[in-house]
Formats: C-alpha cells, sequence, structure tokens
C-alpha cells in the first residue's frame, strides 16, 4: 500500500516483544472465576449437610431434654444459643433442625421432579391427555401453594412425610408443565422425527432423546423447589400446621420462640439465620447451576 | 376484542371447576363425621343416620358436589363447627385488614421494584446492579416471618417509629391505619419486590438492546424518556405477568404475616382455623383466595391488550 499516507504521522511505539504473560489459573480455580455463585452456594450447602450428618457429634445434647429449671437462658459459654421456655438447649435444638429442613428440602425436590415428569411425559406424548391433564394441572397452580399445603396438612394430620406430600403436591404441577414443554418442542425437532420414522418405540425414544433434555431444566427447576420447600416447611411449622412440635425443626423452634419474641428475641434469631442461611445457599447454587447448564437463559433472568 | 375478553373469561372456568373439585373433595374425605357432630354426644345411630339423611349426607359425590357448587354460588360457604357463624359472615369480617395489606403491599413492591429493575438494567453490571441483584436473591431467601421480626425488632422495639403489632381499621384514621401496616407491608412485599424487580431487569435488559431504542437515542430522546416512555412500556407484558404470577406470595405470605404482626385478617382466621381442624372455614378460605388469585391473572391478561395492542389470541 501506499506509505506516503501515512507518513504525516509519527511513528507508534513499537509493541514490547512478549505481552506479559496471562495470569495461569488451574483447574479449579477457573471453575471458581467462572462460576462464583456454585461455588459459594456448593460450600455453604456442603457445610449445612455436615451439620445435618454430624449433628450428635458437633457438641449437642439431647435436643429434646427439658431443663424446666433452666428456662430462657441468653446465649453464654454453657448454652451457646440459650435456652428455649422448656430449658432445651436452642444450639442442640438448631443443630439437629437442620435435619428435618434438609430432607423435606430433597425430599420434595425429588418427589415433585419424579411425578412431575411422568405427567409431563404422558401429557406431552399422549394427545387426548393432554388438555384434561393441563387443565388439573392449572387449576392446581391456581390455588396458592402454601394454602395448598395447609389444606393437606388440616386433612393429613401433622407427620415429616405429610409435610412432603403436601409441598410436592403444590410444586408437581410446575415440574410437569416444564417438562411439557420441552417435550412438545422436541418433538418437533428433526432427530425425533427420524426416530419416529425408523420405528423406534416410544420408550427408547423418550429414554434417548428427551430425557437428556429434560435434564438441565429439570435439575435447575429442582434446586429452586428444594429452596423454595424448606421455606413451605419453616413455614407451615410456624403456623402449626407442619412438622408435629415434638421433632425439633428450624420452623418449630422459630414458632416456639414466637410468644417470646420481644424479650427473648435470640430464641428466633438463631434458627431463622440458619434457615436464612441454607435457602440462600441453594438458591445460589441454582442461579449458578442454570447460568452454567444454559447459557442462552443466563442472560435473561 | 370483546370476543377476547369473552373467550379469556371463559378460559378461567375450567380451571376454577377444578379448584371447587379439589376444595370439596377436602370436605368429603376430612376426618370426622359432620351428622354426628351436629347430632351431639347423647344421640343414637338412628338419629345420626337421620341428620344425614336431612343433611343430604347420604347422596352420591357427584350430587353433593352439584349441590355444594349451587350453594357457593349462591354465595353460601357453609356453617363453621367452631363458631357457627356462617363461613361467609366469618371472611366478610375480617377481609378489611387483609385487603388494607395487600393493597399497601403492592403500591409499595410496585413503587420500589420497577424503577430498581428498570435503573438495574440501565447501569447493568454496575455497582447499582450488583446491589439491586443481591437484595433480590436475599428477598428470595429470607422467609417473611423473619423479615417481619427484624423490622418489628429494629423500627418499632427498639426506633419505636411505629407501633409493634396490632390493626386499626381505617375508620380510626388512615395515619394509624397505615403506620399499622407498613411494616407488615414491607416484610410481605420482599419477597414479590424480588421477583417483581429480576424481571423488570431481565425484560429491560432485553429491550433495551432493540433497534427503536437505538432510533430513539439517535433522535435525541432524552434518557429518562427512553427508559420509561420507549423501553418500560414495551416490557410491560412479563412484568405485568409476574405480578399476576406472584401475587400467589402474597396470599400465602399473608397467612403467616398477619400471624406475625397479629393482625385480624383472613390470615389469622385459617391459622385459627387449621388449629381448631374447622374445615368449612378452611375450605372457604381456601376456595375464596383461589377465586381472587384467578380473577387477578384474569385481569393481568386482559390489561395485555392495554400494553400490547397486537395480542388477539
Amino acid at each position: 500500500m501506499s506509505s506516503w499516507l501515512f507518513a504525516q504521522y509519527p511513528e507508534a511505539p513499537a509493541l514490547a516483544d512478549v505481552l506479559p504473560p496471562r495470569k495461569a489459573r488451574g483447574k479449579v480455580a477457573m471453575f471458581i472465576h467462572r462460576y462464583p455463585t456454585i461455588v459459594i452456594g456448593g460450600v455453604l450447602l456442603a457445610l449445612v449437610l455436615g451439620m445435618a450428618i454430624f449433628a450428635p457429634f458437633l457438641w449437642t445434647v439431647d435436643p429434646t431434654a427439658l431443663a424446666p429449671a433452666k428456662r430462657t437462658r441468653p446465649p453464654s459459654e454453657l448454652y451457646w444459643f440459650g435456652t428455649d421456655m422448656l430449658g432445651r438447649d436452642i444450639y442442640s435444638r438448631v443443630i439437629f433442625g437442620t435435619r428435618v429442613s434438609l430432607m423435606v428440602g430433597f425430599a420434595v425436590a425429588a418427589l415433585s421432579s419424579v411425578v412431575g415428569l411422568f405427567i409431563g411425559l404422558c401429557a406431552g406424548f399422549i394427545r387426548w391427555l393432554d388438555t384434561v391433564v393441563m387443565r388439573v394441572m392449572d387449576g392446581l397452580m391456581s390455588i396458592p401453594s402454601i394454602l395448598l399445603a395447609i389444606a393437606f396438612m388440616a386433612l393429613l394430620g401433622a407427620s415429616v412425610q405429610n409435610v412432603v406430600i403436601a409441598i410436592s403436591i403444590a410444586e408437581i404441577p410446575r415440574v410437569a408443565r416444564l417438562v411439557r414443554g420441552v417435550v412438545l418442542s422436541l418433538r418437533e425437532q428433526a432427530y425425533v422425527e427420524a426416530a419416529i420414522a425408523s420405528g423406534t418405540r416410544v420408550p427408547l425414544i423418550i429414554w434417548r432423546h428427551i430425557l437428556p433434555n429434560t435434564l438441565a431444566p429439570m435439575i435447575v427447576q429442582a434446586t429452586f423447589i428444594c429452596a423454595s420447600a424448606m421455606l413451605a416447611e419453616a413455614t407451615l411449622s410456624f403456623i402449626g400446621a407442619g412438622t408435629p412440635p415434638t421433632i425439633p425443626s428450624w420452623g418449630n423452634i422459630m414458632a416456639e420462640g414466637r410468644a417470646l419474641w420481644q424479650v427473648k428475641p435470640f430464641i428466633v434469631f438463631f434458627p431463622a439465620v440458619f434457615l436464612s442461611l441454607t435457602v440462600l445457599a441453594v438458591n445460589l447454587l441454582g442461579d449458578g447451576l442454570r447460568d452454567a447448564l444454559d447459557p442462552r437463559l443466563a442472560k435473561r433472568i | 376484542m370483546f370476543a377476547y375478553i369473552l373467550r379469556r373469561v371463559a378460559a378461567t372456568i375450567p380451571v376454577m371447576a377444578v379448584v371447587a373439585l379439589f376444595v370439596f373433595s377436602l370436605l368429603y374425605i376430612a376426618p370426622g363425621d359432620p351428622a354426628a357432630i351436629i347430632a351431639g354426644d347423647q344421640a343414637s345411630p338412628a338419629d345420626i343416620e337421620r341428620i344425614r339423611i336431612s343433611l343430604g349426607l347420604d347422596r352420591p359425590f357427584l350430587v353433593r358436589f352439584g349441590s355444594w357448587v349451587w350453594d357457593v354460588l349462591n354465595g353460601d360457604l357453609g356453617t363453621s363447627i367452631f363458631t357457627n357463624l356462617p363461613v361467609t359472615h366469618m371472611i366478610a369480617q375480617r377481609i378489611q385488614p387483609t385487603l388494607s395489606l395487600m393493597a399497601i403491599t403492592l403500591a409499595i413492591s410496585l413503587t420500589i421494584a420497577i424503577p430498581l429493575g428498570v435503573v438495574a438494567a440501565w447501569k447493568q453490571g454496575t455497582m447499582i446492579d450488583r446491589v439491586a441483584m443481591v437484595f433480590s436473591t436475599l428477598g428470595f431467601s429470607v422467609p417473611v416471618f423473619v423479615v417481619g421480626y427484624v423490622l418489628a425488632y429494629v423500627f418499632a422495639l427498639s426506633l419505636d417509629w411505629v407501633p409493634v403489632q396490632g390493626y386499626t381499621p381505617i375508620e380510626q384514621g388512615v395515619v394509624p391505619w397505615f403506620l399499622n401496616l407498613i411494616l407488615p407491608s414491607i416484610a410481605l412485599g420482599l419477597i414479590y419486590m424480588a421477583l417483581i424487580a429480576r424481571i423488570t431487569r431481565a425484560t429491560m435488559l432485553e429491550v433495551l438492546s432493540q433497534d427503536y431504542v437505538r432510533t430513539a437515542r439517535a433522535k435525541g430522546a432524552g434518557q429518562r424518556a427512553i427508559l420509561f416512555v420507549h423501553a418500560l412500556k414495551n416490557a410491560a407484558v412479563p412484568i405485568v405477568t409476574i405480578v399476576g404470577i406472584g401475587f400467589a406470595s402474597l396470599i400465602g405470605g399473608a397467612v403467616v404475616t398477619e400471624s406475625v404482626f397479629a393482625i385480624p385478617g383472613l390470615g389469622r382466621l385459617t391459622v385459627d382455623a387449621i388449629l381448631r381442624r374447622d374445615y368449612p372455614v378452611i375450605q372457604g378460605v381456601v376456595l375464596m383466595f383461589s377465586f381472587v388469585y384467578v380473577l387477578v391473572n384474569l385481569a393481568v391478561d386482559l390489561l395485555y391488550t392495554l400494553f400490547d395492542p397486537r395480542i388477539r389470541y
């Protein structure tokens, strides 16, 4: 090219021979850098899980042991989180309460995913069933989920198992909708049509083509269901329609501290902090998984 | 337009039917024989049987469902087992505090969450955006009653700015009414705000990258005009949708918030009814709230046509 064009400009400073080396990151550091929320949420959740599993070894005492002489003691060296109005050690109750929360969270996530997946697949593949099933799901979804759970709990009576069932029923329609949506969009895909054309049976199509594609959105959905189930369990227990009062759960500890919250706020405070942190951990994990598993969605929500 | 409204209204009928069937089954399979309860302890089995027939409890499920639906359509939700008052009467007594709570919550949530989402989208990636999104993640994670207790402890007990608990009817003055409801409304609205702010931000981000926004910039429209006239109006449909869907969290949260702040509304009524196993009341409240929820979402669907005249189903 004609160099005279540029002649009037001073020469640009020469580029350094070697660019400063890019900071090399190991695989682990790279992962932390790319998905900080997965790491933070995962670590927090692992801690909570450890607390639930090793509850008896974490310097706890019997969470149901009464000590009427030592009622509503404030936090001290002996009673780290104080004692409640029956003299029970709140620290031990909170640590053991982790078990109920996690159990309910995971059980609801698993149960509603499995049932929702089944219903969604049926609705997506069986034409005549679709309208009926989806109308029923719409109906269930138009009952606010806490009220639906309250109604079931009033009917079934208090137990952890019933809490899981009651919350799952409210969550199943959401999973079913998600799965049905995926199925309907996948059915139009060329590779599914090719499989149908070549005579593949429906169960095999589901196993080979549909399930792998529902997995990612379902994992994300399951994390959020887990978080909202833990909140729902605490809410139900708090209003007296959840876990039976004999079992220490975060909701129950708060429900018992309710009458005294103006004078002894620590009774409500400690389980509240644990509950909020645990739910936050699961939500962060869910956010991170959504970004990691579906980059197209990451920008949107 | 008219046909669209008609079709949309008609579409809520099957949904309401499913809700009604579910709510009715709740009472149908509830433990405890209403005839035995009414007859009392001294009644013989023959007496109970007579009462059962006179109440029509011996009829098949679908017949009873039909007559129950007829009663509901005529404004009869049955009688409370505990107080012997009509359920509609009990609901009417308690509805004002709950309506007030929801109205204030809705107002506060919308005025905070939508501008917050807009600003977060506008200043995407900056500190404001990050803080807003952290706030919204927290809003999802902290239960309503915990927020309620913290707010009440700080602003009512420690600072003594507002009353701690209770409710003042609006007839006794708007200011005390509002002061009593401000903390519960913020507590109840937090998760709602988080939801709305997130969706607003996400939709605004999408809209702000559209060509017509660039055109508006090019013709010299002010930043505020671009954000609130050009962008927000086009982002309205998803935002209004989430306002409608999120209304369920307001209803569920109201039950808990009213317990925390000792507000004598429908939530308290529900909690009391659970403790007393007063099934007709539980049934009535669930039915009413679900009906409200369906109506709110119907209203949202009709609003679509206002924001986006292209929508014609």
